[in-house]
């Protein structure tokens, strides 16, 4: 468990080089990979509580990768938090009987609590999830969940939205990874998605809206997280940047997915470093 | 349902605003902390199963079979039978038992699609103790299951210590001069045209009640392949019911013999009365009792 900013900054830099160590080896969602590395790795590595040695320990705080494809920076996380080791998930990625793969799948990877890909369908299972916790009396645990801005067009995420305010869901926090890019372009083309915090708002929600990107506002907002027993759900709105860290692949839409050089590799690893 | 919640503590309702329909307001009264109204959000309230589902609950979600397993299709499919969860989904108004209210609110696809998913036990129940039976085992059983019921659930068929399974197909009546295979509303039918063959030629037709859909009792339908007449009818289109599941096994287990199945004829049709519309797609106990006389040649 890190605890600093500093450490937390490091942390952050690390799986921005797994990531793009596995991204000179495979196809996968660079982009936002990349734009939810901090948040995720805060997350991970700061916020849950999270025993790699104890998973089915009922005091656990539960993740949904709703946005699905974010799997490699998932995996990136659980690596360093010692589910297993980066080179695991670099040498079985994408590969015919590995663990790792462009979704999360919890048939190969116990780690994972919900297979997730489709989008849409990682929010309402949260909310399930965060109503089972106060029906056994856990009232210490929160559910997380990580969806993409693009995925806020699901009719799904609305109707879970209702239910969430409805159930008093306060141990449930939704961070939605706005970094302004879905697959065909820009939010704000593609769908008419508006003032997100505001929509969140009217729903009933504690909403929170800062730089997905800086790692200090993000401790700082899971630090003030109203208590696992309260009773409005949060929602945490993460302006990012898709691609964040590599300068060729920010805002660029064709960076969703992709796979770069070893010259491109070694390029990039430079500039993260040279940010030290 | 309330009988189950006062069975087992882990129980869950899960509706979306057709409580009444679905017959389990007692549960949430009774229970209400054990119960949850999602409103008309039936993708929302399959997932939100799931998570309960994942958490170790027994969650049973209510709908109208067409909005259970198709609106919310995917959450079946992806959230409960990819989890492998135990969670019981409940559609109502299967097959044309919406009648008037039209194909809208019909399902005449839905066991076809939820057969299609892997992990998913699919069940139809014609009579009340099997049901209560079989909702008792619901209980015990690892791993999702569809229920599909009319909306005139259940006709009393059997005696009360008949003991019905899950996976093991119960018989309305017996014999050996041909067989029907159905489930749900057409066992009731399938008696009554039984029951006249008997009264009218002397002839013992087997009436197998293949309340599991699937995993279909494959010992059930090789036994009845052995009367020589086989007339499979459901409430469901043609395509993907149980005639085309019992088809299969017939085929891969090398029975001879004569076959029919009988049920929706991959159409649409306005609305009208479920008994109106059974009897025009031939599944009726007059339209059972037609096509078993024919298929046995007699007059």
């Amino acid at each position: 468990m890190l605890k600093t900013i500093d450490e937390l900054t490091q942390a952050a830099r690390e799986i921005r080089k797994n990531l793009l160590e596995l991204c000179s080896k495979q196809v996968i969602h660079i982009g936002g990979d990349l734009s939810v590395a901090d948040v995720m790795t805060v997350l991970w590595q700061y916020q849950m509580k999270y025993d790699p040695k104890n998973t089915g320990d009922e005091k656990r705080d539960r993740f949904v990768l709703s946005k699905g494809h974010a799997s490699a920076v998932t995996s990136f996380n659980q690596a360093a938090i010692g589910c297993f080791t980066k080179d695991d998930v670099i040498n079985e990625y994408a590969t015919d009987e590995g663990r790792f793969s462009m979704h999360s799948c919890n048939l190969v990877n116990p780690y994972v609590e919900v297979s997730t890909g489709s989008l849409g369908h990682g929010f309402p299972v949260a909310c399930g999830m965060a109503a089972a916790l106060r029906q056994k009396g856990n009232f210490e645990s929160r559910v997380y969940v990580v969806m993409g801005d693009g995925e806020q067009s699901e009719g799904s995420v609305w109707e879970a939205a209702l239910g969430a305010v409805r159930y008093k869901l306060g141990n449930l926090v939704a961070i939605v990874d706005f970094n302004g890019l879905e697959a065909d372009g820009k939010i704000s083309e593609v769908t008419a998605l508006g003032d997100i915090a505001e929509k969140y708002r009217a729903f009933g929600f504690n909403v929170r809206e800062f730089d997905g990107n800086d790692i200090a506002q993000i401790k700082e907002n899971f630090d003030s997280l109203p208590p696992a027993d309260s009773e409005v759900p949060t929602v945490f709105i993460c302006r990012t940047t898709k691609g964040k860290g590599v300068e060729f692949m920010e805002n660029q839409p064709r960076w969703h997915a992709g796979k770069i050089t070893q010259e491109q590799l070694a390029e990039c690893i430079r500039a993260l470093d040279g940010k030290e | 349902m309330y009988d189950l919640g006062v069975k087992n503590d882990k129980v869950m309702l899960v509706n979306a605003d057709l409580m009444g329909t679905c017959r389990n307001r007692k549960f949430a009264e009774e229970f209400p902390e054990r119960s949850f109204n999602l409103g008309i959000a039936e993708q929302n309230m399959v997932s939100f199963a799931a998570g309960l589902g994942h958490e170790g609950f027994i969650p049973y979600a209510f709908s109208m079979a067409p909005f259970l397993t198709m609106r919310a299709c995917e959450q079946c499919r992806t959230d409960v039978a990819y989890a492998n969860l135990s969670v019981r989904l409940m559609g109502t108004y299967a097959g044309l038992s919406g009648g008037i209210s039209g194909a809208t609110h019909w399902s005449i696809e839905d066991v076809a699609i939820m057969a299609a998913m892997p992990n998913m036990t699919v069940v139809e129940v014609s009579d009340p103790t099997q049901a209560t039976q079989i909702m008792d085992q619901t209980l015990e059983h690892e791993g999702p299951m569809y229920i599909r019921s009319s909306v005139e659930p259940v006709f009393k068929l059997y005696a009360d210590d008949y003991k019905h399974t899950v996976g093991k197909a119960s018989i309305a009546r017996s014999g050996d001069d041909g067989a029907f295979i159905c489930s749900g509303i057409t066992v009731k039918y399938a008696v009554e045209a039984a029951d006249r063959l008997k009264a009218d030629f002397g002839l013992e037709i087997r009436v197998v009640d293949m309340h599991t859909i699937k995993p279909v009792d494959r010992e059930a339908v090789v036994s009845a392949a052995k009367t020589g007449s086989v007339i499979i009818a459901q409430d469901h289109n043609v395509y993907g019911g149980l005639g085309s599941i019992v088809a299969t096994v017939l085929a891969e287990e090398g029975c001879a013999a004569k076959f029919k199945n009988i049920g929706i004829d991959d159409k649409f049709v306005a609305m009208a009365h479920a008994p109106y519309l059974y009897n025009k797609f031939g599944y009726d106990a007059d339209g059972l009792y037609n096509s078993m006389k024919a298929m046995l040649g007699v007059k």
